[in-house]
């Protein structure tokens, strides 16, 4: 329970410190807010665009689809805020051969590494993600109070799912030193979950749901807030929490291996 | 001749380092041999998806629509560019000096590395990624007419080079313009085309690409590519739309130069 309390009061200072550098560098921190903004309205643009010329995705409204990819905006904000930032501070730690700065620390050097790149920056992507999920949830049926428990569990698990991908990421980072690429091929891997699984063959689903479970970022939260997928859908919260045993095993196994060979 | 013999083979020297150099660092292109049909393979299904039994939208068909980003993936190796992120650090650190000080004129400078940074680019994007798209994915990818596509590549080279520098040349009135570089990456992906093809948008908008140096990035040699030019509901021969994208470049060619003489008369080393 100390321990706990401990590690909370260091948090709370990581957040305080990201505060008062957002307020130093005011102009940067709004100009972020809102390239991410505009940045991740790409994909509710194409499905606008997509919808406008007549076209759509069988079994599925604009505001469905908008749904989904408001879901994965807000995740995604929320992983920009607390956790991805792991992955820079692994590959320059490593690439500089200062990791050992963390590691002598008297905490876990994951939980340093990731309260250190707390960041506020994605606030705006956020809030955006929050607009687009608030306009698409006044043009669809009001769900029912158990609909949105369960949608909320199903989101907090896609959380789960993002922190297992930054921890792979981070992981990757130790043997693949420097390569600025690496977050490029999970993202490509995440183009995924942004769309309804229905439009990918069985395979697809299987491993986007299963294997490396992207689809629970955005399309099972909301698939179960349209009612669109029922309670069989807990199934796949196994695979996402074992994603995120995995990533976290990882990580820690290549903290182990780390040499300090960078500098 | 002879000036243009000696800058020709200046081109070359700094083209073979720039290709060595990041020869040393190839699995960093080589990642794109992942990432390309990855993005691919989920605009296939997206689109597939959207088209269901539909002939055509917007005049083109899923043919045309799963070639085009194949396409548009293929041709963005061989004209991807950094050279405003480039021009930009050496503003920031000083070391733009040191390049005022050469015989040698920055651009140029530039421009070769960027030949043979795209050199690495083809041998080890492009040309896996083409085995990939059509030996695996069996699209036909085969440009319509060869000889235009060329072209039209070489003029979507010069062009994303071009506005790339003078992107980076914003750097000597604004030191720090990661901001600027950002948002221009932004808007260039909407607007030239990478993420959907400009006939989705709004007519009107269609009209003012015509007028924008995006669409001649990207949207322009990709649909030169598949043989088949049509914005804003005007279909054009291909010589003529590769012709309107010279003129594009050209006058780019000349907002450049009159940026770098402002740039010149304004650099005083800071940051040195």
């Amino acid at each position: 329970m100390k321990r706990i309390k401990r590690y909370l009061l260091i948090y709370r200072e990581c957040i305080r410190v990201a505060f008062a550098s957002a307020t130093t560098y005011r102009l940067n921190f709004f100009l972020n807010c809102i390239i991410m903004l505009l940045g991740d309205i790409v994909f509710p643009l194409i499905t606008v665009l997509i919808y406008n010329s007549g076209a759509g995705f069988e079994g599925w409204s604009v505001y469905e689809v908008l749904l989904i990819q408001s879901i994965f905006t807000m995740s995604t904000a929320l992983a920009d805020m607390t956790f991805n930032g792991i992955l820079w501070a692994t590959m320059f730690a490593v690439r500089e051969g200062n990791l050992e700065m963390a590691l002598i620390l008297p905490v876990d050097t994951m939980f340093i590494l990731m309260a250190r790149t707390f960041s506020i920056d994605a606030v705006g992507l956020f809030i955006g993600g929050f607009t687009i999920f608030t306009v698409s949830c006044i043009n669809l049926p009001a769900p029912g109070i158990f609909m949105w428990l369960k949608a909320g569990a199903l989101f907090i698990t896609g959380l789960c799912v993002m922190m297992g991908i930054a921890l792979f990421m981070a992981a990757t980072s130790f043997k693949w030193v420097g390569n600025s690429r690496i977050p490029e091929i999970f993202e490509s891997i995440k183009g995924f979950g942004k769309y309804p699984n229905n439009i990918f063959p069985k395979t697809v689903c299987i491993i986007t749901s299963y294997l490396f479970p992207v689809a629970m970022i955005g399309y099972y939260p909301a698939a179960v807030l349209l009612g669109k997928e029922g309670s069989a859908s807990f199934i796949v919260l196994i695979p996402c929490l074992l994603f995120l045993a995995a990533g976290i095993l990882m990580y820690r196994y290549m903290v182990r291996l780390y040499q300090g060979v960078g500098g | 001749m002879k000036y243009i013999i000696h800058q020709l083979r200046i081109m070359k020297e700094v083209a073979l380092v720039t290709y060595k150099e990041w020869s040393a660092y190839r699995t960093h292109s080589m990642v794109s041999i992942f990432v390309g049909p990855v993005y691919f393979i989920v605009q296939y299904f997206i689109w597939t998806a959207v088209y269901g039994g539909r002939e055509q939208l917007n005049g083109m068909d899923l043919t045309q629509v799963i070639a085009y980003f194949g396409a548009s993936t293929l041709i963005g190796y061989l004209t991807m560019d950094f050279a405003d992120w480039n021009l930009q650090m050496l503003i920031h650190t000083g070391r733009f000096l040191t390049f005022a000080l050469r015989p040698i004129h920055h651009r140029f400078f530039a421009f070769s590395q960027k030949l043979g940074h795209r050199f690495l680019g083809l041998i080890f994007e492009f040309i896996p990624c083409y085995f990939i798209f059509t030996l695996l994915f069996g699209i036909d990818i085969t440009p319509k007419h060869v000889g235009w596509t060329l072209l039209s590549i070489l003029l979507a080279f010069l062009m994303t080079f071009y506005i790339h520098y003078i992107l980076g040349m914003t750097a000597f009135w604004f030191v720090q313009s990661s901001g600027i570089r950002r948002v221009f990456d932004l808007l260039s992906g909407i607007f030239s085309g990478v993420f959907i093809p400009l006939v989705f948008f709004p007519e009107g908008l269609q009209k003012a690409l015509f007028f924008l140096p995006f669409p001649y990035m990207t949207y322009v040699p990709v649909m030169v590519y598949t043989g088949n030019f049509v914005l804003a509901g005007i279909t054009m021969p291909i010589p003529v739309i590769v012709g309107l994208q010279a003129i594009a470049v050209a006058v780019v060619m000349l907002i450049s130069e009159i940026i770098y003489r402002a740039s010149m008369r304004r650099f005083n080393g800071v940051g040195a």
